[in-house]
């Protein structure tokens, strides 16, 4: 019986990994990161990658890490979740060098989440701005989102996190905790900001009611802005994000607190916002694109959710902008996954997140 | 029965005082927190949510209360000794301060800021002392029962 067991055991994962191997191949393009965070394509074909810790780093067209972190990184607060996150190219990034940051910046004492732009001048940032800081600062090094997106306008979506102690601030108009804010590249509030001319509401506000918003990605092709949040035990969340909605944090949730206490008794509430889907138990989604390339044919369209506590990426297939499904990827790995991208190339491009993180680039097997 | 087995249920039914109390007073104050938030609560609901915090909370924070309580209640009764006519304030003093080192602990060790929803407020800290205080008065009281010579 043991044996009859082990053989079939056997079969399955031979069966899955034959089918992996069909599917797709991972190669390692880079090693070496340092708890990598985001990935960026530059125009001539490097790549620029956000350790945590605080480095920027240039991977070169062969693949190789530049061993000198691009200088003039602004100086952000790293602790346990704080650090630098996000890389983002500008728009008209080929004429003129400008990317923007995402970091922590403060104390223990006193933090929250900043957005800086600058130039990238031959592997150096000049012209470095503060854009934007979320307020109020808090104590703490948790739950600072960080994940950005261009909407069609050449506006900016930030995700922000809710600091963890301070859930309920979620609900709080008048501040930027557990709030996704929209705002010009230089920074400022447009005047069509869901709540502008609303007394007492943060002008950047464009949806609430988050925990820790750290997956964002516009659809251009059918004009939708989808994110994902990590919910506290269970409860993970992907929404579909609209201007001024509200997503409920934390009046309602799938999800119960860690200590295993009820967060709240509802899970719907009138003028509150459903997820498209939540993940319970939770798989901690770090990174969210949409796939959009020649490689793969098969995934057009599709969403892609890396994650880390079930360290894999999450297919979620849409057909007409409906969910149709899910599939569990790259299990194989058995890596925390902090981000997913689709290159120039077509490829998916993982980042692994530990101390020697990696970069990886998935491509059809044939 | 024998006194150390007596011991060992006095402190086992002074923990579960604690980790009850502890419990009901985490749920409310997270319920009037969502009520602030203009969430309905009516009675049911709040009962409902209570029950769920005893199934699903109250081992947690049994937990911390076992940590605290290891090391109050002995020092407590070892105090108490020395000074008799102190005996209850030192016992309301060691459960709160058991609870208060034993959240304080885990606080510090886990990734999260705060791990007990109701220990982000003064106002819920000084409770959830309370409850670790109201433990060890019940401690004092039974081990009392049992030996009255030592009072």
């Amino acid at each position: 019986m043991l044996n009859t067991s082990r053989a079939l055991l056997l079969f399955g994962l031979l069966g899955s990994s034959l089918a992996h191997a069909m599917d797709y191949r991972i190669e390692t393009v880079t090693e070496g990161l340092e708890h990598p965070w985001s990935l960026a394509f530059l125009p001539d074909g490097r790549m620029l990658v956000t350790e945590r810790v605080g480095r920027l780093r240039i991977i070169e067209q062969d693949g190789s890490l530049n061993p000198q972190p691009v200088g003039g990184v602004p100086e952000g607060f790293v602790a346990a979740q704080a650090g630098l996150m996000e890389v983002l190219l500008d728009p008209a990034f080929a004429s003129n060098q400008q990317l923007y940051l995402s970091y922590a910046y403060g104390t223990t004492q006193a933090n929250n989440t900043r957005l800086s732009k600058a130039r990238l001048v031959d592997g150096q940032l000049q012209d470095v701005q503060v854009l934007f800081t979320a307020q109020p600062a808090k104590s703490g090094a948790a739950h600072y989102g960080g994940r950005m997106a261009w909407l069609p306008d050449n506006t900016l979506v930030l995700t922000l996190g809710d600091g963890f102690d301070w859930r309920e601030q979620a609900q709080n108009t008048s501040n930027h905790l557990g709030k996704i804010v929209r705002l010009n590249r230089d920074g400022s509030a447009p005047k069509d900001n869901p709540l502008v001319g609303q007394s007492g509401a943060a002008a950047e506000i464009y949806s609430l009611g988050h925990r820790n918003v750290q997956g964002i990605v516009y659809d251009n092709q059918l004009q939708r802005l989808y994110s994902h949040e990590h919910g506290p035990r269970g409860g993970d969340e992907l929404n579909l994000i609209e201007p001024g909605n509200n997503y409920g944090w934390p009046l309602i949730t799938y999800g119960i607190d860690y200590t295993g206490a009820q967060i709240s008794p509802y899970t719907e509430l009138p003028g509150l916002q459903q997820p498209l889907l939540h993940w319970t138990p939770s798989v901690a989604p770090s990174s969210l694109t949409i796939y959009r390339g020649a490689l793969f044919p098969e995934w057009q369209g599709d969403l892609f959710a890396s994650t880390l506590a079930e360290r894999s990426v999450r297919r979620i297939r849409l057909q007409d902008g409906k969910l149709a499904g899910e599939d569990v990827l790259f299990e194989e790995l058995e890596e925390r996954i902090r981000d997913v991208r689709v290159g120039p190339d077509g490829a998916l491009y993982l980042l692994t997140d530990s101390a020697d993180g990696r970069l990886l680039r998935v491509v059809p097997s044939q | 029965m024998p006194s150390k087995l007596r011991t060992l249920l006095y402190f086992f039914l002074a923990v579960l005082l604690a980790s009850v109390m502890g419990t009901v007073l985490q749920t409310q104050f997270n319920l009037a927190n969502l009520q602030a938030l203009g969430a309905p609560m009516p009675l049911g609901v709040r009962v409902q949510t209570t029950c769920l915090d005893l199934l699903g909370f109250s081992p947690t924070f049994a937990i911390l209360v076992i940590l605290g309580f290891i090391f109050a209640l002995p020092a407590a009764s070892l105090l108490a000794r020395l000074w008799p006519m102190g005996r209850w304030l030192l016992f309301t003093l060691a459960g709160a301060l058991a609870v208060l080192a034993a959240m304080a602990l885990a606080n510090a060790l886990l990734p999260m800021p705060t791990l007990i929803g109701a220990n982000r407020t003064l106002a819920g800290t000084v409770g959830l002392m309370a409850c670790g205080s109201l433990g060890a008065l019940l401690f004092a009281g039974l081990m009392r029962r049992s030996s009255p010579a030592q009072s």
